[in-house]
């Protein structure tokens, strides 16, 4: 079942592609572009009645409910429908090869399809030669497997979506001086699949294997490839709790020099604390030209953007889904005096005031009843609930909303129609997806409102954005139309 | 105040009535007055009531009057549909489908298991009937069984028993379509085989009794035998096939491919079940949408809508979202749940939005949820739409069934709540109100995993605890217990 999803997945992927390939030419960049629709959504939470957008050169000119509509512009109009500024998802965890278009599906994938096995509910785990579990397909449904240990010991890839693994750079924990951007396939179908569900700018989020992993890069998800990335290296991305934690767990002997998640540290928690700390404190020390040593000591150049981040020039982003990883990033931070960006922040709900306490702005997401993906996997998404989102937001935390790996009709818009059905407004909603996105990427002078002077990054949705029978229908980067359904 | 004086008598009769679930206990005549009607056939009633008597819809309207001693449930500002219907599930019971590829004489009864938390998810789904039925892998399963997701039996449960027989003409895994076909055209030449043999067997045991000797040739003896013949007389394994090949037994035909269609119609007609026969259809039948609508039988699309295909030269993929095709062609289509809990597409009516957002209408998308799976089980004059003469399986919305904001307030089925949201104890965990929490950080972090072992539990004591709460609202308990009594179509 998952092998056919996965081939569905790329079927899309391919659409995707197609579709953006195909409708990039149908306008040319520096003519005039008029866009009608019954309600414009701003992006800051107010709306235009029955207006216009006028678009020049990728930017927007006008906005309004009475524009002046130059002769010869071309206009878009859908007699209804709405607009709203292009998604942004400031944590989008892109397949950066071409992975998708030729998907090789996993062992286990190929043997739960040969028995069609319903009760296998894993997908085995690497050992530490890279062999997957023999027994991943062979114990029932909540059985602990006697080979590998799941569920009690997590496995180390999960089959189905999963995060981009060629970002996870295995040499060291602390990488803050590799960036995903030299990962990243700016041809990738995965960016197709984006730009058809509305979104239109990415952050490329790196894996969260190390404790202080790469820098993430802010990718276009269409349009001309020179124009695409908007920024190469953006925030360092750390983690906290188990995923940079029990990769290392058979921390057994490496095996032909074969240096791997198993054979690295740390185990625990406590050695994810220690390598962020310890990083810290040689980058303190590197600055001083004091001697460094000792396991896991980073190389120079991570140092160097360490210290970067120590002193505030290079944004932090930490991930954390359970309330004590939460807290650990705030003591964490709290001791070195960093500000960050947190990322998941499934168990938010429990921390609340120490969030709001030290103004952490948090990119939640994605939102769910029933774990999807890779996270069913993981031990730390069972308590997550669903008014999290909501209480983030009245309790004044500066939230952007994230669908990070999912994709197409599971994508973004849906995170967003989730938050809605779990009693969210619209008004509240949007900006989570559009404004303030950009602003946590520092790119609100730029993206994420329907204003003069803005990149013209915009979606038009047949009725109301992340209605459950609307769609986007076209949706426009740098003025340039990059995905049309007006044909249906 | 009619209602308080009821509620005052019956609460002082209370302690008379012995305890039982509270779903077993209908009130006689129920009104939910005031919402917005979706009724499925006919208009759209903007504001008005239906009547309930014993468990059945007696009136729906904008003016109906309100008899006297019925039970007012204030519904304004919501809105009323009929429950929705699930056509082919397989959830709910422990495994879909036997080893064995030819299984006619199993049923699905022994497989329910009413524990499952699958129900009590149904129902906060807004689902009300589930057609609980054997999986595609296979040739010929089962018996299958239409259910609501209320009672601590399947005979409690059950709408109606032995609903429908299960074909499968796709491959079973591990065989191709030619075995599958080798496999299905085998089965019925052994019927006809043991037709002949049993014939002869009761015209040679009509010969004894009166002690006579067999005096014709074997043709003869099968013929003058077939009329001695009883339906007792038929084994187990024969017994469900027989019932098919006379049309008395409504058959799910599973087509994965659009080549399957024309075979299973051919099959179906040779062996004379075409006029009972119901397809189930993977994405890519809707290529053979001309041989479907000139069959005209039902239709049971989904849960994937979209059938997308590559073409292997071009590499151009190209989608079509299936449901339009069925439209398009004026077929009654059915929908299914996604069994993926983390998708939207696990509510019906997320189902019928999503038809809706793909070009199809409004009112063909919400019948795909209620009439037409009711009408493909045979059960439309009970089931499938609010009019009177109907079981009154009724759903009760916090809004539009299209708008995903909207949440299933309350459930009745038969007239009895079966659900109620604000009493939804673990939908109220999920956001947050959850007093357990406190007390539980206190005694550390229980693992999830120990909690969903124990869900089975968890779901009597939340039942019991609803049970015991309902004793004060007595407003319900106005009639002697009914219970369990089961609407047994068999």
């Amino acid at each position: 079942m998952k092998a056919r999803q996965r081939s569905r997945t790329m079927l899309r992927t391919w659409l995707a592609a197609w579709v953006c390939l195909g409708a990039a030419s149908v306008l040319a960049a520096d003519g005039v572009t008029v866009i009608r629709a019954a309600k414009i959504y701003v992006g800051d939470g107010s709306v235009v009645e029955g207006g216009a957008v006028v678009v020049r050169d990728g930017s927007i000119v006008a906005v309004g409910a009475d524009v002046s509509v130059p002769s010869g512009a071309v206009v878009i109009d859908l007699k209804g429908g709405s607009i709203t500024p292009g998604l942004i998802d400031a944590n989008a965890w892109v397949e950066a090869t071409d992975r998708l278009v030729t998907p090789l599906p996993s062992a286990a994938a190929v043997l739960r399809e040969l028995f069609h096995d319903p009760n296998h509910n894993h997908a085995g785990t690497v050992g530490c030669c890279g062999s997957m579990c023999p027994r991943s397909y062979m114990h029932a449904d909540g059985a602990k497997c006697s080979s590998c240990g799941f569920p009690d010991v997590p496995p180390v890839l999960a089959a189905g979506t999963r995060p981009s693994a060629v970002s996870a750079e295995q040499s060291s924990e602390v990488i803050p001086h590799t960036c995903v951007i030299d990962s990243v396939n700016l041809r990738s179908p995965d960016f197709g699949r984006l730009a058809a569900g509305g979104v239109t700018t990415v952050f490329v989020a790196p894996d969260s294997a190390a404790v202080i992993g790469s820098r993430g890069a802010v990718v276009q998800t269409a349009g001309a490839t020179s124009d695409r990335v908007i920024r190469e290296a953006g925030a360092v991305k750390a983690s906290m709790g188990t995923d940079p934690s029990w990769r290392g767990m058979s921390n057994n002997m490496p095996f032909r020099q074969f240096v791997s998640f198993n054979t690295r540290r740390p185990t625990t928690r406590m050695g994810v604390t220690w390598v962020f700390r310890k990083a810290f404190h040689d980058a303190q020390r590197w600055k001083k030209g004091e001697p460094r040593g000792g396991a896991d000591t980073a190389c120079d150049s991570a140092l160097k953007v360490i210290d970067g981040v120590r002193r505030g020039e290079i944004p932090l982003r930490i991930q954390a889904r359970m309330q004590h990883d939460i807290m650990a990033a705030l003591r964490l931070t709290e001791e070195f005096g960093l500000s960050f960006v947190l990322e998941e922040a499934t168990e938010a709900y429990r921390c609340l005031d120490e969030i709001v306490a030290r103004h952490v702005p948090v990119i939640f997401g994605p939102i769910y009843v029933s774990a999807p993906g890779h996270r069913a996997h993981a031990a730390e998404t069972h308590r997550n609930r669903l008014h999290t989102f909501l209480a983030l937001l009245n309790a004044g935390v500066e939230t952007a909303l994230t669908a990070q790996e999912l994709r197409d009709e599971d994508g973004l818009a849906r995170q967003a129609m989730y938050a809605m059905r779990n009693g969210a407004t619209l008004e509240q909603v949007l900006p989570t997806v559009t404004q303030m996105p950009a602003k946590l990427l520092g790119l609100d002078n730029r993206l994420g409102t329907v204003a003069a002077k803005k990149q013209a990054d915009l979606v038009l949705w047949s009725g109301e954005p992340f209605g459950a029978t609307s769609k986007p229908v076209v949706v426009m980067i740098r003025g340039e139309v990059v995905v049309d359904r007006r044909k249906g | 105040m009619r209602t308080t004086f009821l509620g005052v008598a019956v609460l002082l009769a209370t302690p008379f009535i012995v305890a039982t679930p509270s779903w077993a206990v209908p009130p006689v005549k129920l009104a939910l007055q005031g919402g917005k009607i979706i009724p499925v056939v006919g208009k759209v009633i903007d504001k008005g009531t239906v009547l309930i008597e014993h468990g059945k819809i007696t009136a729906v309207g904008a003016d109906v009057e309100i008899p006297y001693d019925a039970m007012v449930v204030d519904v304004s500002g919501k809105v009323v549909m009929p429950g929705m219907i699930d056509a082919h599930s397989q959830r709910g019971m422990d495994v879909s489908n036997e080893n064995a590829p030819v299984t006619p004489f199993l049923n699905v009864y022994d497989s329910i298991d009413p524990s499952k938390l699958y129900f009590e998810d149904a129902l906060r789904d807004g689902i009300t009937s589930i057609h609980i039925t054997h999986g595609h892998n296979t040739v010929i399963g089962g018996l299958s069984r239409l259910i609501h997701p209320i009672g601590m039996t399947p005979e409690e449960m059950t709408q109606a028993a032995d609903v429908a027989l299960k074909i499968s003409v796709a491959p079973k895994r591990g065989s191709d379509r030619m075995v599958q076909f080798a496999t299905l055209r085998e089965t019925f030449l052994e019927l006809d085989d043991y037709l002949e043999k049993l014939a002869e067997k009761k015209y040679e045991e009509s010969l004894e009794e009166k002690d006579e000797k067999i005096d014709v040739g074997p043709e003869e003896a099968q013929k003058r035998g077939k009329e001695l013949i009883k339906f007792e007389d038929y084994d187990d394994k024969h017994a469900n096939l027989i019932k098919l090949t006379r049309g008395e037994l409504t058959t799910f035909v599973y087509c994965d491919r659009a080549g399957d269609v024309g075979r299973a119609i051919a099959l179906a007609k040779k062996h004379g079940f075409f006029d009972r026969m119901v397809f189930v259809l993977g994405t890519h039948c809707y290529k053979a949408i001309a041989e479907l609508k000139k069959a005209e039988r039902p239709v049971v699309l989904g849960p994937e809508l979209v059938h997308r295909e590559r073409d292997s030269l071009t590499g151009k993929l190209v989608e079509t979202f299936v449901p339009k095709v069925f439209a398009d062609a004026r077929l009654r289509f059915s929908l299914l749940p996604s069994p993926n809990t983390s998708l939207a597409e696990r509510y019906l009516n997320y189902q019928a939005a999503r038809c809706v957002r793909g070009g199809v209408s409004r009112s063909r998308a919400l019948k795909a949820i209620t009439l037409y799976p009711a009408k493909a089980l045979g059960m439309d004059k009970k089931l499938g739409s609010l009019e009177a003469g109907k079981l009154a399986n009724i759903v009760v919305l916090s809004g539009d069934p299209l708008d995903f904001s909207t949440w299933v307030e309350q459930v009745y089925i038969k007239g009895i709540k079966a659900y109620e949201r604000s009493e939804d104890v673990r939908l109220k965990q999920l956001f947050g109100d959850d007093p357990a929490e406190v007390s539980e950080e206190a005694n550390g972090d229980a693992d999830k995993k120990a909690e969903e072992k124990t869900n089975g539990k968890a779901d009597e004591k939340a039942g019991d605890a609803a049970a015991g709460s309902d004793k004060t609202d007595a407003t319900t308990k106005d009639t002697p217990a009914d219970k369990g009594e089961s609407d047994s179509n068999n």
